[in-house]
């Protein structure tokens, strides 16, 4: 167990269960039932925090390669784009998770359900993306 | 302590044991370095990888441009139409997060 593939792998867990919260998280507020606003709240801090996680982790893995190897990893095409997609992805995710948080008191039950349709729409696009970063480059 | 020890311990013989491996290499054996390749023929890179401990896969290029990416360690790849001229064509092993390793072989062909 060298040193390098214990950094991959620490990245790695923050970055999956970064994925697990932003998924989980809002498929939970409205499935299989709509939970009440206080647990609605708290699952938007869990989103959220999951993003984070996941935009932290992710420049992480950057880093980790240019800590051992001197550049990051050499990825082109499809791989690129799916990178990409997943930036946008966590963008709209923190966005929306931060607004719910601010504003979601004075918001009624239609924009409470969009904000969740996009947050699982966020996550659900960022983990498709996420196995064609994986396997191409 | 003792489970820290222990854990400490193992590790380290990981580490020795992965000093000792082989060193990985990539040796392209086909085209052959100076080779005059036609540019209508499907031509083939023909090559053996071995990625080493810290290596997974390897990246092919040509002319610093990735044209694919080979997970098997021995074997062909069928190289798409190249341009006439001068033509680098490299084989690089990258580790699981696509990161190249230094690890590399490199011919250079003429294309007509």
């Amino acid at each position: 167990m060298n040193a390098e593939n214990l950094a991959y792998t620490a990245v790695q867990v923050v970055h999956n269960f970064g994925a697990a919260a932003v998924v989980g998280g809002a498929v939970f507020a409205r499935w299989p039932t709509a939970q009440d606003p206080v647990v609605q709240r708290w699952l938007a801090w869990l989103v959220l925090a999951g993003w984070v996680a996941q935009a932290a982790s992710g420049s992480l893995f950057g880093a980790v390669s240019v800590h051992y190897y001197g550049q990051f990893p050499d990825i082109h095409g499809i791989a690129v784009a799916a990178l990409g997609i997943k930036i946008a992805a966590a963008v709209v995710g923190v966005a929306v998770a931060a607004a719910f948080l601010r504003l979601s008191a004075r918001w009624g039950d239609t924009a409470r359900r969009r904000a969740w349709a996009a947050l699982t729409g966020a996550g659900v696009v960022a983990l498709t993306a996420a196995a064609f970063l994986r396997w191409f480059s | 302590m003792r489970t820290l020890s222990a854990v400490l311990l193992i590790c380290a013989s990981l580490d020795a044991a992965e000093a000792l491996a082989a060193e990985p290499f990539v040796r392209i054996t086909q085209p052959a370095n100076g080779a005059q390749l036609d540019a209508m023929d499907q031509n083939r890179l023909v090559y053996e990888v071995d990625p080493g401990p810290r290596g997974d896969h390897v990246h092919v290029y040509v002319d610093d441009r990735e044209v694919g990416i080979l997970r098997q360690l021995k074997g062909s790849y069928t190289l798409e139409t190249l341009a006439p001229g001068e033509r680098r064509i490299c084989i690089r092993v990258v580790n699981k997060a696509h990161t190249p390793i230094g690890v590399q072989d490199c011919v250079t062909a003429r294309v007509e």
